[in-house]
């Protein structure tokens, strides 16, 4: 099922000359994992907020195509309405924390307090989503009080509990330690397999290729590819675009090996040792 | 360069974020890494003077840190902070670079040059001019690397420098780390990152709660797999690959991988 | 961080007074010296809002404020005492000062008046938590977004704080002497408000968004997490209230 149809869009931030997005095409269908990559400048922040309807409602310029998450046009609703169905996670953990709740556990209510859930649901959400995210321990505290890891995990909760179909994240991950974000990509994993349909700007890119199902590589605003991992990565012209491959297909690349398939080459470090393995030791 | 002797550190009674920690630090590039939350930030800034421990002494060069200030100390330690918003003022981005230099008494012509090498080094000599608050936010933190390395300090500390970065500027910090070492430089950095710190970083400090628990050269930190797990740190990938191929040893860059593999001839290469 | 707030957490009955009921005391206590300008009124609004505040165990707690307003009207008290307009009756020397009557106790009015209103508020603000008066509000028909604003700015504000400090931190970095006299203080102080608010400014608009895409103009009946709390006796405490106002009415029109 075509969850988000992106048609011939294009955008233009006020007062400056260049598109940002220069004439993306593509479709994502629901329960799909997507990854979004391309240096920066690419257009990668501008995308997430084209799909969650920021822009053209909150930035204005020029704006063209169309976007359609769920049946809806994106230009044609409001933020507000188009929240109950996409949920958008930002950089800045900091600036996500609503500043007027005194607890976690109040902080992750304050969007399902807008949606009218009874309270009833809310506490269920918020109890779910803490233990997803592992931040139980800290929910009686001021969301001021948490690391930058902690604060990130709590945004991220506040969106999940909201339980949008589809979830734009856009670089979630930047101020955790590897564990911390290792475990939220398997959460986010998770919520993709129980068919929520997920969209995530990354620089760590050996998570993109190990969670996504496709990725969709960004260049000054156009859409290169958009494509399995191991097919995005075993370009030869990846560099062009300013991103590396997993090391894990840098080295098989280097010693030559591909895929079963004989085209592509591994992405993710379980398909580089079951390529390599079995050529090394006997 | 730096001596830290039983450093003890706590906003309140009771509660310790840095436990009797005793360390010393020369020329080795050093990464500092661990747990968000195991003190890394604290540790940083006890050693830039921005908090006093609260018990123990830290030795820069030949002055304590207890008895100087922050300004004095900034003559030899150099700290780029993690969040570039906070820390650029100046309305231009020479001005921004300059504004270090000349405070701790560059005279002015050197000040100058001193910043227009650090732009070059960054790759923002053509945009002097530039208000530093038009950057994208990968430049305004290459910026900020350059505002510091200007004030040719001793010791360079960088936090969390990979974040926001792409690869071009991951390359680009790379190249600054390398051309400070060979100036004889102390560079530290507290990073998650962790296989930025096997390509770049001869030492690695593990913390965690409060305590240094693992330090050594950056291979022999990344072989102790168990206490690494325990300390919730997760290896580099090529660490990672290298383990999971079956090998011994422990794998810092592809191209140790990669040589390895080939020597190990059974692929007809 | 610590919130910018006055509340005391005890577990007294002022505590268990629902807010409206608070904001309705404050009303009354100002009101009802205007319908009945008597000094005995003014004195009997100090007993009781002495004992209110004694029973909530705030007592303490509200006598520096009260300090600081004495000292004000201490002033207002010496000036009025001294040189008010209608002043013909002498009252007492202090000194080679002389005080007149008419002056005396019409500035002794004005000290008892703001002593007791500052004591009503004193009474809700140090026995309410702020968030249980705004959502009380809101769910009178506040609207949500006021109500946003009167709550976030008690914690925004230290946090605009701590943000400076880093921002200090990130300029003593860079060898800014911040230690010394007061010069060097100033000095030290100027280039922090340029980081200050600009970084609020890119704050402000990135926490808009946030808030928008959480849902806040969205138009559906909001709910709230907390349920009603369970106040005490608030229909008979309203009830006394504006039998209090009704009874001083009647006093002025019999009388």
């Amino acid at each position: 099922m075509k969850k988000i149809v992106v048609e011939n869009l294009k955008y233009r931030y006020p007062s400056t000359e260049k598109l940002a997005l220069d004439d993306i095409s593509f479709t994502i269908n629901q329960g799909e994992f997507i990854g979004i990559i391309g240096q920066n400048s690419a257009g990668k922040s501008t995308l997430c907020q084209a799909l969650v309807g920021l822009v053209p409602h909150f930035y204005q310029g020029a704006y063209g195509g169309k976007v359609i998450v769920d049946g809806i046009e994106v230009k044609q609703s409001s933020i507000s309405e188009l929240s109950l169905k996409v949920g958008i996670v930002f950089q800045n953990p900091f600036t996500q924390v609503t500043g007027s709740k005194l607890t976690v556990y109040e902080e992750i209510a304050f969007g399902l307090e807008n949606m009218g859930l009874t309270r009833i649901e809310m506490l269920e959400r918020i109890d779910s989503v803490l233990d997803l995210f592992d931040i139980t321990a800290v929910k009686n505290r001021n969301p001021f009080d948490l690391s930058g890891g902690q604060m990130q995990r709590m945004a991220i909760a506040s969106i999940v509990a909201m339980k949008p179909d589809v979830i734009v994240l856009d670089e979630p991950t930047s101020q955790l330690d590897p564990q911390g974000s290792e475990e939220v990509f398997r959460a986010i994993g998770e919520l993709s397999n129980q068919g929520m349909t997920v969209v995530m700007v990354e620089h760590k890119i050996e998570k993109i290729a190990e969670y996504s199902d496709r990725v969709l590589l960004l260049h000054e605003g156009k859409c290169v590819d958009f494509a399995s991992p191991a097919d995005i990565f075993s370009r030869d012209d990846l560099h062009e675009y300013g991103v590396v491959a997993p090391v894990y297909t840098r080295v098989c690349q280097a010693l030559k090996q591909k895929n079963i398939d004989k085209k592509t080459y591994p992405a993710t470090l379980s398909e580089a040792v079951e390529v390599l393995r079995g050529k090394i030791h006997d | 360069m730096i001596k830290v002797k039983d450093v003890s550190f706590s906003y309140q009674a009771g509660t310790e974020i840095i436990k009797d920690i005793t360390l010393h630090f020369d020329q080795r590039s050093t990464a500092i890494i661990g747990q968000n939350g195991a003190g890394k930030t604290t540790f940083v800034k006890l050693l830039k003077g921005l908090l006093k421990p609260s018990s123990g002494d830290i030795i820069i060069g030949d002055s304590s840190v207890n008895e100087t200030t922050p300004a004095t100390l900034a003559k030899q330690i150099g700290l780029v902070f993690q969040n570039p918003n906070d820390q650029i003022f100046k309305r231009s981005v020479l001005e921004e670079v300059l504004f270090g230099p000349l405070n701790i008494g560059q005279n002015p012509e050197l000040a100058k040059e001193n910043a227009l090498n650090a732009l070059k080094m960054v790759g923002l000599e053509n945009r002097l001019e530039v208000n530093p608050q038009d950057l994208s936010l990968s430049d305004k933190k290459l910026l900020c690397i350059a505002s510091i390395i200007a004030m040719d300090t001793n010791i360079i500390i960088l936090d969390e420098p990979t974040i926001a970065q792409d690869h071009l500027g991951k390359q680009k910090i790379k190249e600054i780390i390398q051309s400070l070492k060979e100036k004889q430089k102390l560079v530290m950095t507290i990073i998650h990152d962790m296989d930025f710190v096997a390509e770049n970083f001869e030492r690695t400090i593990v913390f965690q709660q409060g305590k240094a628990i693992l330090d050594g050269s950056t291979r022999e930190v990344f072989a102790e797999s168990d206490i690494l797990a325990a300390a919730r740190v997760e290896p580099p990938s090529i660490t990672q690959l290298g383990y999971w191929l079956g090998y011994k040893q422990v794998f810092l860059t592809e191209k140790e991988l990669i040589e390895t593999i080939k020597t190990d001839s059974k692929i007809a290469l | 961080m610590k919130a910018l707030t006055l509340y005391e957490d005890r577990n007294t009955f002022i505590h268990h007074v629902h807010p409206i009921n608070k904001l309705i005391y404050i009303f009354i206590i100002i009101v009802v010296p205007l319908i009945l300008p008597l000094f005995p009124v003014l004195i009997a609004g100090i007993i009781m809002n002495t004992v209110l505040l004694l029973i909530a165990n705030v007592f303490k707690k509200s006598l520096p404020i009260f300090g600081f307003v004495l000292l004000i009207l201490l002033t207002v008290l010496i000036i009025q005492g001294l040189f008010h307009a209608e002043n013909a009756t002498p009252l007492f020397h202090l000194g080679p000062l002389l005080f007149y009557k008419e002056g005396f106790f019409y500035a002794l009015q004005i000290t008892l008046r703001v002593l007791n209103i500052v004591a009503a508020f004193m009474i809700l603000v140090l026995t309410t938590k702020p968030s249980d008066l705004v959502e009380t509000l809101v769910r009178k028909g506040l609207s949500p977004k006021i109500g946003y604003v009167l709550q976030s700015v008690f914690q925004i504000i230290p946090q605009m704080l701590s943000t400076m400090e880093t921002i200090s931190d990130a300029q003593r970095s860079r060898g800014m002497e911040t230690e010394g006299n007061l010069f060097v203080r100033i000095k030290a102080f100027l280039p922090l408000l340029g980081p200050v608010v600009l970084n609020s400014l890119i704050q402000t608009r990135e926490r808009a968004m946030a808030l928008e895409v959480r849902g806040f103009s969205s138009l559906r009946h909001k709910t709230f997490l907390n349920e009603v709390k369970n106040y005490r006796y608030t229909t008979f405490i309203q009830f006394t209230l504006w039998l209090v106002l009704l009874a001083a009415i009647i006093w002025r029109v019999v009388l």
